[in-house]
């Protein structure tokens, strides 16, 4: 310490805290050899590994174009009336594992679903055909009257 | 005395080296055990985000509030209950009392449950509504968005292609890109205890297919496009060509990429 | 989510006043109770620096009384200061990303650098330094525990002739005068964190770091004067009256600066009545009546102004006694008033939802991690810490230069063999 002290002409406590100092600094670079994970930095401040792994879930939702590689007679139709803005799934429910084992059913539908987009409100807008389900029609099945599928027609 | 000095400092030296040069596989072996837990393999599969460009659309006019969207995105990224990674807000204004003199009385917003299960008629006499809509919300895709500015340690980015992620492994959960985000589109899911947001489904987009919201909403008011690879009829470009756009808080300087058709001036 | 909380949303829950965005209904503010504490923390560190500074850099003499009570001060409190923050992360082992890849964007990547850098190369630093020599005399002459203690922290190094001495001397004054803007640092980017929330119109505007750094100063120079009160009290030992008046005289011209300065924010905020100020005034005459209006304004910052300013002028006039009251009860108030500016700014800031259109309210809960009682405890803590520290630094029995010490015994004559 003495030797050293005299050798760089500084006190010896200030040796001593050059020594920590370079000692922790040390550990620093260390630890961040260690402890940075190898992507980061890749496409920016992040691990660019992310991307991977973010895009690798599973999707739920099976998607309008994959119901129409069996479906396209529907799908036709559907694209000639005002549901063609619909995706199939939107009334049908999920559809992949239809999709994956076709002998797989989906379930059949309720009406509760026709009033859902149809029903009357102030805040929906003039474009959308809106029906009062009190007094529309007391009946049992909207489809008695309208086709889903072509709602411009009748059954 | 300095000779003996001078063979064990030279022994001493020579120790150190080989010493170093032993232990450097076995540096190398804990280094990659302990990456191990970080680490896989660069950006997905077959899929160059610095190709793409995405970007989503409102059309404020074509929403009917029947919040399917916020269902279908909840199925599909298993949102917990109570957070939203999208909700649909209902702005109902009144009608201005003639005596007050002024254009348009106030404004009622409400949001139950972020729109799951649709809106119950409004509490607000039918007369008293000057106008009424519903408003999709969702994150804005910002350009300089504020949460990544925020993050401490780089867990939350834009990608290359244009969305706004949260690296779930890495998010430590301090919470500042929450606070940050002028929008209120993040949360901390309370399952990973970590930020969480829409990723505009990047797991669907890199797979050709569109988010939940987009192919579950019945009315075309989510649209949906990749601005470098426009597609034949692209519903996107259409929707820029034909549309005067508005966007929320421009004045905080986010640019916000998200525009909306039709949005009224009460929006927040 | 509650499922209280979740059948509730349909219609309008008194939780949640007007309209506010589905994603900020919560149980519990996101920076909650913890967060409140870690600036009032760090707020007084920053405080007990500046007062310490005040003898070293400023050659304050009459303050010498207090300094190593000071340092001790802002030590046992910044070994504190990480655990608020520890316990509020979400992901408490992944801490050591924000010191292994901080993103340089964020202010409170600065926390890891600005956090060691503070502790190590200022606080630590300079108290060794200062002590360096006491701890060479008293590893000689104290056994046990507390000699191997004293002698660690020799770190080896025992040369105490008059130029290394003078050199200790130098580099104190040195580490003190880059301490200033060191403690500045240290609470300034705590304010900044706050202020650069441009989404938040009640934190992000370009005061707030200043009214931090500013609140902070008041506070650790109230701690001071209150510690040392109270250690004098604890030792039946009258309190050196020139040290104490001269602390309050400081006091009382850095409560004024911080006053105006937060009077500022208020004036500008009102007059220049941008959006949102409607939210804000309702936050600041309603849910925050008490804590701001009452807590902070009256009683933390016009009573002891009040008190302190009448003292400053009539000091011939008033007996030490009442002196001694007075000044007890004013530290006492402000160190209570800045908390109340923490949980005003920190907890009020999550009270109003950024859609302008909607207040939240929360129940403060006692236990668990979001409770009133972890983040007391946490307050407590550096109070025991500091207790630990004075036992073994600032002893009675321990000697040392006596009005370095309150109530230590004088140094021994110099030893024979040693002269």
């Amino acid at each position: 310490m003495d030797k050293l002290a005299r050798f760089f002409k500084m006190p010896p406590q200030i040796i001593r805290l050059v020594l920590l100092t370079i000692g922790i600094i040390c550990c620093y670079f260390t630890a961040r050899y260690f402890l940075v994970p190898p992507s980061f930095g890749e496409f920016g401040h992040y691990r660019g590994d992310a991307l991977q792994m973010i895009a690798s879930r599973q999707p739920f939702w099976a998607g309008k174009a994959s119901c129409l590689e069996c479906h396209s007679a529907h799908a036709d139709k559907l694209a000639k009336g005002d549901h063609k803005t619909l995706s199939c799934e939107t009334c049908h429910g999920p559809g992949r594992e239809h999709v994956e084992n076709p002998v797989v059913k989906l379930p059949k539908l309720d009406v509760s679903l026709c009033v859902r987009c149809h029903e009357a409100n102030p805040s929906r807008p003039k474009w959308l055909h809106q029906i009062n389900p009190h007094n529309h029609y007391t009946g049992n099945l909207c489809t008695e009257c309208h086709v889903p599928h072509s709602p411009n027609d009748v059954p | 005395m300095s000779e003996n000095m001078t063979r064990r400092s030279v022994l001493k030296n020579l120790a150190g080296i080989v010493g170093g040069i032993l232990a450097m596989p076995a540096a190398r072996t804990c280094k990659a055990a302990v990456q191990n837990v970080l680490a896989s393999s660069g950006a997905p599969k077959g899929y160059d985000p610095f190709q793409h460009k995405w970007l989503m659309a409102l059309d404020v006019d074509r929403c009917i509030g029947c919040g399917l969207c916020v269902e279908a995105c909840k199925a599909e990224n298993s949102v917990p209950d109570g957070d939203f990674r999208t909700w649909i807000e209902r702005y109902v204004i009144t009608k201005a009392d003639p005596a007050s003199g002024k254009s348009r009385g106030e404004t009622f917003v409400d949001s139950p449950n972020g729109g799951i299960g649709g809106f119950k008629t409004s509490l607000i006499p039918k007369e008293d509504i000057l106008k009424s809509f519903f408003v999709p919300k969702m994150c804005n895709l910002c350009e300089k968005s504020p949460c990544s500015q925020v993050c401490p340690v780089g867990a939350t980015f834009e990608s290359p292609d244009g969305v706004v992620l949260v690296d779930k492994n890495y998010c430590i959960g301090c919470g500042f890109c929450i606070q940050a985000c002028p929008y209120g589109c993040r949360f901390l899911n309370p399952t990973t205890h970590t930020a969480d947001k829409c990723t505009l489904c990047y797991h669907r987009i890199t797979r050709g297919l569109k988010p939940a919201c987009v192919e579950i909403c019945p009315s075309q008011a989510r649209i949906f496009g990749d601005l470098k690879n426009p597609v034949p009829n692209d519903p996107l470009q259409a929707f820029i060509a034909n549309n005067k756009v508005e966007r929320l808080k421009q004045n905080l300087g986010t640019n916000p990429r998200v525009g909306y058709a039709g949005l009224d001036e009460e929006v927040r | 989510m509650d499922a209280t909380i979740l059948t509730n949303l349909a219609e309008n829950v008194p939780q949640f006043e007007g309209y506010v965005y589905p994603n900020e209904r919560t149980l519990h503010p996101l920076w909650s109770t913890l967060i409140v504490v870690y600036p009032y923390i760090t707020g007084l560190v920053a405080g007990a620096f500046i007062m310490a500074s005040l003898v070293r850099v400023f050659k304050v003499k009459a303050l010498e009384p207090i300094y190593r009570l000071a340092l001790l001060t802002a030590l046992s409190f910044m070994l504190c200061a990480t655990l608020p923050l520890l316990l509020h992360l979400g992901h408490p082992e992944r801490c050591f990303e924000i010191m292994m890849t901080p993103h340089f964007s964020s202010p409170m990547a600065m926390f890891g650098f600005v956090y060691a850098w503070y502790l190590m190369a200022v606080l630590l630093l300079e108290l060794w330094f200062d002590y360096r020599r006491d701890f060479v005399e008293w590893a000689k002459t104290e056994t046990g525990l507390r000699g191997i203690i004293y002698n660690a922290f020799t770190l080896g190094v025992t040369d105490i002739s008059p130029p290394a001495l003078a050199v200790d001397e130098k580099m104190g004054r040195i580490i003190s005068v880059v301490g200033i803007p060191s403690a500045f640092l240290l609470h300034g980017y705590v304010g900044f964190i706050f202020g650069s929330i441009k989404a938040n119109p009640w934190w992000g505007n370009v005061l707030m770091p200043i009214i931090f750094i500013l609140s902070a100063v008041v506070s650790g120079m109230a701690l001071c004067v209150f510690a040392y009160m109270f250690l004098c009290w604890a030792r039946r030992i009258t309190a050196d009256m020139r040290c104490l008046d001269l602390m309050t005289s400081f006091l009382f011209y850095a409560l004024v600066i911080d006053a105006t300065i937060e009077g500022l924010d208020w004036l500008h905020r009102l007059y220049s009545a941008e959006e949102g100020i409607e939210v804000l005034r309702n936050l600041a005459a309603g849910k925050l009546f008490y804590t701001l209006l009452l807590g902070q304004a009256c009683l933390g910052t016009l009573v002891p102004l009040l008190l302190l300013g009448s003292l400053q002028l009539l000091r011939k006039k008033v007996s030490e006694l009442n002196r001694r009251r007075a000044y007890f009860t004013s530290t006492a108030l402000i160190l209570v008033g800045v908390l109340a500016m923490r949980w005003n700014v920190v907890i009020g800031g999550q009270l109003f939802s950024k859609s302008l259109r909607g207040y939240m309210t929360y129940k403060l809960e006692f236990a668990g991690a979001e409770g009133w009682l972890l983040s007391m405890a946490l307050i407590a803590l550096p109070f025991i810490i500091l207790t630990v520290l004075i036992k073994l630094f600032l002893a009675r029995e321990l000697p040392t230069i006596e009005n370095v010490v309150p109530g230590a015994t004088p140094p021994p004559k110099a030893h024979p063999a040693t002269a």
